[in-house]
């Protein structure tokens, strides 16, 4: 079942189209990630989930329930974290709590046992201080708690971690592991290691439409740059291999080294700086072509001979795996390579 | 009701921990003893003052004080009172505006007309207990020092302001949920005021306009029945329930 359905919705802030045409459904208990560059439109698309802004088209439905501005009675169903956390300052997180349970209809002795119980889900049970004295990882936590405190069925953060130290983030991306047991995540972040860390599902939002969306593997697989990378003991060996897969019309060109002594864009430039380097009594060159530039390289420095060879996913590892065998060429490693989120991010906003 | 009694407790708290009460009954009571207080200084003030004023060629006779000196104190100082008032509360919404502290509130189901509601039960409940206490003050120092009696219907005259205080509520409520700043809900409160005022100069809807009640005073002198200040005081009520219902219907739709 969708806990959050998004049909062609769209939003004008006079003359700039924020979004043009947004849909997506998020399943249940799923950790769904919600990613775009600063300005995408993500704060934008959230608070027209929580009826706080009015979508100039299309249609939001919380659990089957379409959304309306202002009035918004789906929001009995929804916890909601946002960017900054605000709070009354001079209430005590105990406080505050019990207050969000009362005001949600709760009864004073269940929401002083829910208050409890999630103080100590977030770590702020033994805080009696009033939240003015918090950092802003406290008032994270705190936030996290208010969302989750009427138990909603989608919890919706905006950028909980990005103003957060290492530590302040890894605290909050744990609960939110721990709470996909019992909710459902909507969370939007640009920083993709967070996406990649805990979330099941995501979509790429840029210029107001949903340029990419599915599971992680499913992404994962629409990059193109997958496949196996190839650690050859030896320099030769690389060639030969390189050829054989040439041969079979897959091989792209491209090579990489263990370490970054050489990076060229092309073959061929990494072939001419290796005969360069054997003239100047280098023993072999190290390459590696994805990259763009060339560095640390002197003359008459002595190379590894080991070498990279780039294996697309066209080819099976059983069918390289088979050519290794056969030809006995010593191998330092064979992997397999995944492409990064944040490359694929990249691509999609084409930069 | 239980989130509704919940959010007004919210606003006790509030009042009470951020020591605007603390200030609103200070204010309240500092006026409250003010009017006998000056009352009773004055013949002294003019005892003390008389050579000087004598030199330049006023003569100053024998001041007597009674109760009505004392009210006659009370109704120059209350709208001072009254101002201090508003410009306390006008940042009651739009400080939770600017740091977004509704929206939490918000989406968690709460009614928004309950926020309109809470906020302006807490404003009329302490300009009443306000009023009232800075009204008692005064009321009994006059009847310790003096005799009341000699003022004509002065707790009719003094219900005739707080309907006026209250009224103007109505407007420091309604421009809340119109405007983000708490400068414009003083100007919006200020210019409706004003416009009314200006109005009263017409002869034909003066007795019905709210801010006829601002000339209450005059019912201490018997210059003036209470019969005459009903539909002034009608009106305000009226007023004050109609700019709720804008305030509600404004705030549905409020960008928080």
């Amino acid at each position: 079942m969708d806990m959050l359905t998004l049909r062609h919705v769209k939003k004008r802030f006079g003359e700039k189209q924020v979004l043009r045409d947004v849909t997506f459904s998020v399943p249940e208990h799923t950790i769904f990630g919600f990613v775009g560059q600063n300005g995408a439109g993500k704060t934008t698309t959230m608070k027209m989930i929580l009826g706080l802004l009015e979508p100039e088209g299309g249609e939001i439905k919380v659990c089957g329930e379409t959304v309306h501005y202002g009035t918004a009675r789906t929001n009995r169903l929804i916890g909601y974290l946002p960017d900054v956390p605000e709070f009354y300052s001079y209430m005590t997180p105990s406080e505050y709590l019990r207050f969000c349970g009362e005001i949600a209809g709760m009864s004073g002795k269940e929401a002083k046992s829910r208050a409890k119980e999630l103080l100590e889900l977030v770590g702020l049970a033994e805080e009696t201080r009033k939240i003015r004295g918090f950092s802003r990882g406290m008032k994270q936590r705190l936030g996290i708690a208010q969302a989750l405190f009427h138990r909603p069925g989608l919890l919706i953060c905006d950028e909980p971690t990005s103003a957060l130290d290492p530590v302040g983030r890894k605290e909050i991306l744990d609960i939110l592991m721990a709470v996909k047991e019992e909710t459902t995540v909507l969370f939007s972040t640009h920083i993709l290691a967070d996406v990649e860390r805990i979330c099941d599902e995501v979509a790429f939002l840029h210029r107001g439409e949903i340029v990419l969306r599915g599971t992680m593997e499913e992404v994962r697989k629409i990059h193109g740059d997958t496949g196996y990378e190839i650690e050859t003991e030896y320099s030769a060996d690389a060639e030969r291999l390189r050829r054989y897969l040439r041969g079979r019309g897959t091989e792209d060109g491209r090579c990489r080294a263990k370490e970054n002594e050489i990076e060229t864009e092309y073959q061929k430039e990494a072939e001419q700086l290796q005969i360069y380097l054997k003239e100047s009594g280098a023993e072999s060159g190290r390459h590696k072509t994805t990259g763009s530039k060339a560095e640390g390289v002197s003359p008459g420095q002595k190379a590894s001979p080991s070498e990279i060879i780039s294996c697309p996913d066209k080819i099976t590892a059983e069918e390289a795996l088979a050519y290794i065998l056969e030809h006995r060429i010593p191998l330092r490693r064979f992997e397999k390579r995944e492409a990064a989120l944040e490359s694929l991010f990249m691509e999609v906003v084409g930069k | 009701m239980r989130s509704f009694l919940a959010f007004l407790k919210k606003e006790w708290m509030e009042l009470l921990r951020t020591g605007r009460l603390l200030i609103f009954v200070l204010i309240f009571v500092l006026f409250g003893i003010m009017n006998p207080a000056i009352a009773k200084i004055t013949p002294w003030l003019m005892e003390t003052m008389a050579d000087s004023l004598e030199s330049s060629g006023l003569s100053v006779s024998a001041v007597t004080v009674d109760a009505m000196t004392s009210w006659t104190q009370f109704y120059k100082n209350i709208p001072m009172a009254l101002v201090i008032f508003v410009l306390l509360w006008s940042g009651s919404f739009t400080q939770e505006y600017q740091k977004g502290t509704l929206i939490a509130v918000v989406t968690k189901g709460f009614a928004r007309w309950k926020i309109v509601l809470a906020k302006t039960c807490m404003m009329l409940l302490s300009w009443t207990i306000c009023y009232w206490l800075c009204f008692g003050i005064t009321y009994s120092y006059n009847a310790y020092f003096w005799d009341n009696r000699i003022a004509q219907e002065p707790v009719f005259a003094a219900a005739c302001y707080w309907v006026f205080g209250l009224w103007i509520i109505g407007f420091v409520v309604l421009f809340s949920t119109l405007a983000s700043a708490n400068i414009a809900v003083l100007l919006g409160t200020g210019g409706a005021m004003l416009a009314f005022y200006l109005l009263g100069f017409l002869p034909g809807p003066r007795e019905f306009l709210p801010t006829k009640l601002m000339q209450s005073a005059e019912l201490l002198t018997a210059y003036a029945k209470p019969e005459q200040y009903f539909g002034a005081m009608a009106a305000a009520a009226g007023m004050l329930v109609g700019c709720l219902a804008v305030a509600v219907l404004a705030f549905q739709k409020k960008k928080l």
